[in-house]
């Protein structure tokens, strides 16, 4: 081969690695930071360290209500998207359909169209045909943001098997629950987990269509920390924020072991 | 090809209704869509152009609305300059980010995948909350642009313009480099070494070969990060604060504050217009190519 690159971009290219890095990574740092604050109001760098927030956040029911919401809202999306986005895909992959290429597009839709449009826009169809914001409201949202994610991890992991070893089962006299529970499903493994993933994860972090559809009954973890911030913050907020990030390490963390991280985000 | 195997496979076994299983399959995700996103979409996109100011029968008043107030459209000339900004700077960010991310070791690779992937996970709420520490007058980035000019940042960079690029890049840049990445990703490095052995040097083989390859990664990934910007409410609200107000920010005021909720239809239709057709002018582009 040739002598590769320049020294000099050697160089640039590790500074702007560097720079980006600490970019990304900042203002995750700083609310780390934040949290053990022992002063009451936020500043950074901190004055003087105390763990008091951890115990207050964990004891009070300030964030843990919220906390548990956001939780079973998020397992409840996890479940729905992936079943009905899992057999979407075996649908879409497995079988001659009239048309899969619009159905497909139909069902990539909301993806692409943003998420502020769709708070609004189940808003305002709720309150004309139900009883208006709502928990139910919320739960439709993120169903509706989470299913892309699944048909897409799904249907990537079918499309790279051989659709015959089903075709195969069923020659040789397998039922079709045989033919699902033995040869469909642990096909589509690998891509119920990463969609399972996205699915939680989009549920868990969304404040932008549980702000339009939050209603005073219900507060998810995102609500809760978005309204400290418009009126009130203090290391508390830091302290929950910091708790949901850790969250979510151990599960990237779950990830890049299991199944590789590239992988699934490719 | 895989056809006539198919076939002898169905009709062998003499099933009847080979339509009920695929539709089984795919009816719950057609309804819960149908239900949960394209009758609201449709009924917002009506009720906008059928109800002004509590009155019912067509009427365009919503649009003219929007375009006959400075508040509105200082607001969405806000919100247009600021996704321009933020484009142009997350995408000269990613561009070469992604392509050294392509061409090192895998365990460095893999690092700088994890880095911008935890942020891209962790709730845009959060993140926003660290740039508003930071941002503010007492901290040290607040310090160093008040020394720089205290006048216009005298309050830090909170409820500044500067403030909202800065945190909003950093909350794009990760769709940029996923979608950079998966497309350089697959540019063959023989096609470089091609190129350096026919005697272009570094640079321009990066401009010749590299660039070029990796446009439909760029149109996409500004498309993404564009449409993202333009929506987008938290990080501008929480950083920029109510005298900087951005589109997507009056649409959510006028939704769940002042409860009009044709007027915020209509704000939102025109968002959803400008989005799908800029969607469908780059994919256009794309498709030439």
């Amino acid at each position: 081969m040739v002598k590769s690159v320049p020294g000099w971009v050697r160089a640039l290219a590790t500074v702007l690695a560097v720079v980006v890095g600490i970019y990304m990574l900042l203002p995750i740092i700083v609310v780390a930071i934040s949290s053990i604050n022992s002063e009451r109001f936020l500043s950074f760098p901190p004055k003087g360290l105390s763990l008091e927030w951890y115990q207050l956040v964990l004891t009070t029911d300030t964030y843990l209500q919220p906390f548990l919401t956001s939780l079973w809202i998020g397992l409840l999306i996890t479940a729905i998207a992936v079943v009905v986005g899992t057999a979407a895909s075996i649908a879409l992959t497995r079988f001659q359909i009239p048309g899969s290429q619009a159905i497909l597009s139909f069902l990539m839709a909301p993806i692409i169209v943003p998420s502020i449009i769709l708070g609004i826009a189940l808003l305002a169809f709720l309150s004309v045909y139900a009883d208006g914001a709502s928990i139910t409201g919320i739960i439709i949202g993120h169903i509706v943001l989470a299913i892309p994610y699944v048909v897409r991890t799904v249907s990537g992991v079918l499309l790279q098997q051989d659709r015959f070893t089903e075709e195969a089962a069923r020659t040789m006299g397998a039922r079709w629950w045989q033919r699902y529970l033995l040869v469909l499903l642990p096909m589509c493994k690998s891509g119920i987990f990463a969609g399972a993933f996205f699915a939680f994860n989009i549920s868990f972090d969304d404040a932008v269509v549980a702000l339009f559809l939050r209603s005073p009954s219900v507060e998810t973890l995102p609500l809760a920390i978005y309204g400290r911030l418009e009126f009130s913050p203090d290391p508390s907020v830091a302290a929950v924020s910091t708790l949901m990030v850790l969250v979510t390490v151990l599960v990237l963390v779950g990830f890049e072991r299991t199944l590789g991280l590239g992988k699934v985000m490719a | 090809m895989t056809q006539p195997l198919h076939l002898a496979s169905r009709s062998s076994r003499g099933r009847k209704r080979p339509w009920l299983e695929p539709l089984l399959l795919l009816s719950p995700a057609i309804v819960l869509l149908m239900l949960g996103f394209f009758l609201p979409v449709a009924q917002m996109v009506f009720s906008s152009v059928t109800s002004f100011q509590g009155e019912s029968g067509f009427s365009l008043a919503n649009y003219a609305e929007v375009f006959k107030s400075d508040y509105y459209l200082s607001a969405m000339g806000r919100s247009l300059k600021l996704s321009l900004i933020q484009t142009v700077i997350t995408l000269a960010l990613a561009l070469p980010l992604s392509y050294l991310m392509t061409r090192v070791s895998g365990r460095i690779s893999g690092i700088l995948m994890a880095i911008i992937i935890l942020p891209l996970m962790t709730s845009v709420v959060v993140r926003t909350f660290g740039w508003v520490v930071l941002l503010a007058p007492n901290s040290w980035l607040g310090q160093m642009a008040k020394s720089i000019d205290p006048v216009r940042y005298g309050q830090g960079l909170l409820g500044t313009e500067a403030g909202i690029v800065i945190s909003m890049v950093q909350v794009l840049l990760p769709f940029a480099v996923l979608t950079l990445f998966g497309v350089m990703q697959n540019i063959d490095p023989k096609l470089e070494e091609a190129a350096r052995t026919m005697g272009a040097g570094f640079l321009s083989t990066l401009r010749t070969v590299v660039f070029p390859l990796s446009l439909p990664g760029l149109i996409s990934g500004a498309t993404l990060v564009f449409a993202l910007s333009v929506s987008s409410f938290i990080t501008p609200r929480l950083v920029g604060g109510s005298r900087l107000p951005v589109l997507a920010g009056t649409i959510y005021n006028d939704a769940t504050v002042n409860l009009d909720w044709p007027f915020a239809a209509a704000q939102s239709t025109l968002l959803f217009l400008a989005v799908v057709m800029l969607i469908f002018a780059t994919s256009r582009i794309g498709s030439r190519k």
